[in-house]
């Protein structure tokens, strides 16, 4: 599996039920209570916010959705929206905050700079927070227009949609390994590798 | 003759069947992943300084029993007043009797005041 | 060309090396001995006044022959002036000038940001520790042209020391608003507030 982040510590595996009628039914009302009453947690840091609170306004309206209900304390929230570039600087933050939501959670990249560090191939910038956290949705633009990331919002709410209590690999908290890192290094380096017009930035030693 | 009070326990009944619902449903239901980092508190993503047990004004005691006295006077009062209106004819002593209760508590009140328990600051 | 310049000149003689108009704006450029004294000089003499320190940032030229040159923005609030003075410096050699903290407050943190970004040493600056990348950062001095672009290290590298920097390792009393209940403060907290003073490399 290529993105798979690292195992966290084998003692945390859990029973899966076997999928019946019964749980069936019961995946779909929990999958349709979650998708569509989904918190967001608004990790806001430039120009992409404001697209965030764009879409928030009245025009464009994720109320439809449910999400009208910002939670700016993680403990509150279903779904933590990284929208804006992350220097190295808050990448502690972002991930500490991540630890601190409790299951379910999932995660939207809003953005160029959240999904792959955008137009800033610099030192210090995250190349993308899925090197320190696990990505559901990922909502390209520089910044995406609201309707953009309303798509992103309803293809999540289809990935939850399709989500089920047999799973075992569901609503397992990944955590930072031993070694500092949530991904491999060798991953890390792989999806940081610059490409279009970074390939033509020279100034490196 | 208690008929007038079986809506009422359906209702108790009713409401405590509802939160043992909800609580074993969601004890059932819940993916329950506690981790280090997510039992700590928050503090904007910042590692935490110190612990939240900070010392409690004990204004906030005085307060609130100083407003238990009072309340509880209040509410001496309202039997008082349904008594009052049944007992016309002794309107007269009752009023004074009701006085001179509130005469006693506000003794008290003007002591409080001035030894400044109803100052906050 | 301001008649600062030649003020300047007449008071300092050769520590003011060379001077010149870009863009509308002079710019001195002084030598680094005795540049406190000139900005001294210039914040205090009733003719000049430049009591407002717009900014400090450092320049180093791609031109290997160009020397790093530390750039402050002063401007004349009463007299609506502007001045540019330059302190060249050797980019390969110590780079160290005497801070301005003393005259202008504003320095506390342009100069803490010029230390980040260049490494340019404020001798006589009461706090001198890195403002925009975190405290522990140990990479190198980002704006310099012998730094690259995307850093040193690897991205996994830069990942794994980002994720373990602490952002609160260092915060001075001042900065934490409880200087007055230090007394009341947690243990943990007053063990790491008291390491303060040593600057982290």
């Amino acid at each position: 599996m290529g993105l798979s982040p690292l195992p966290i510590d084998a003692n945390t595996t859990h029973e899966s039920i076997s999928p019946n009628w019964v749980t069936t039914r019961l995946d779909f009302l929990a999958n349709w209570g979650r998708s569509n009453s989904l918190w967001p947690m608004p990790f806001g840091t430039a120009c992409c916010a404001i697209e965030f609170m764009a879409t928030a306004a009245s025009r464009f309206d994720i109320a439809r959705f449910g999400m009208e209900r910002m939670s700016f304390s993680p403990r509150q929230a279903d779904v933590l929206i990284c929208a804006g570039r992350l220097p190295f600087k808050l990448a502690p933050v972002i991930r500490r905050i991540w630890d601190q939501m409790p299951q379910p959670k999932w995660a939207i990249s809003m953005g160029a700079c959240a999904s792959s560090g955008g137009i800033f191939d610099n030192y210090a910038m995250v190349q993308g927070i899925d090197t320190i956290i696990p990505v559901d949705v990922y909502v390209p633009g520089c910044p995406p227009r609201p309707e953009g990331l309303l798509y992103g919002i309803m293809l999540l709410q289809k990935k939850i949609m399709g989500e089920t209590m047999a799973d075992p690999s569901l609503r397992v908290e990944h955590l930072v390994g031993p070694d500092g890192l949530f991904r491999r290094p060798e991953l890390i380096d792989e999806i940081s590798e610059p490409f279009g017009n970074s390939v033509h930035q020279t100034r490196s030693a | 003759m208690l008929q007038p009070y079986i809506p009422i326990l359906l209702l108790l009944g009713f409401v405590v069947f509802n939160a043992v619902v909800i609580i074993a449903a969601s004890t059932f239901l819940s993916s329950y992943r506690p981790t280090a980092t997510k039992q700590a508190a928050y503090e904007s993503g910042m590692p935490v300084i110190g612990d939240a047990r900070e010392r409690f004004s004990v204004k906030f005691y005085l307060v609130a029993m100083l407003f238990i006295v009072f309340d509880i006077e209040t509410v001496y009062m309202i039997p008082w007043a349904v008594a009052f209106q049944q007992m016309k004819e002794f309107s007269g002593v009752l009023l004074l009797e009701m006085l001179t209760f509130v005469v006693i508590l506000g003794v008290g009140y003007i002591y409080i005041w001035k030894r400044g328990a109803l100052q906050w600051d | 060309m301001s008649d600062t310049v030649a003020a300047l000149r007449a008071k300092f003689g050769a520590d003011i090396l060379r001077a010149h108009v870009v863009c509308g704006q002079t710019v001195v450029y002084v030598s680094n001995a005795k540049a406190h004294a000139i900005l001294a000089w210039l914040q205090q003499d009733p003719d000049q006044l430049f009591n407002y320190l717009t900014d400090i940032t450092c320049v180093e030229y791609r031109d290997a022959e160009r020397e790093l040159e530390v750039v402050y923005q002063l401007r004349s609030l009463d007299r609506k002036a502007d001045l540019r003075v330059k302190i060249p410096l050797d980019p390969d050699g110590a780079l160290e000038v005497r801070s301005v903290f003393d005259l202008w407050y504003g320095a506390d943190w342009l100069e803490r940001e010029a230390w980040d970004m260049f490494g340019v040493k404020f001798r006589g600056h009461p706090d001198l520790r890195r403002i925009l990348m975190w405290e522990g950062y140990s990479e190198g001095f980002p704006l310099r042209k012998s730094f690259p672009l995307r850093g040193h290290w690897s991205r996994a590298e830069q990942t794994r020391q980002a994720l373990e920097a602490n952002p609160e390792a260092y915060y001075s009393l001042e900065e934490l608003s409880i200087s007055e209940a230090y007394r009341e403060l947690p243990l943990d907290v007053r063990e790491r507030l008291a390491k303060a003073g040593k600057v982290l490399p």
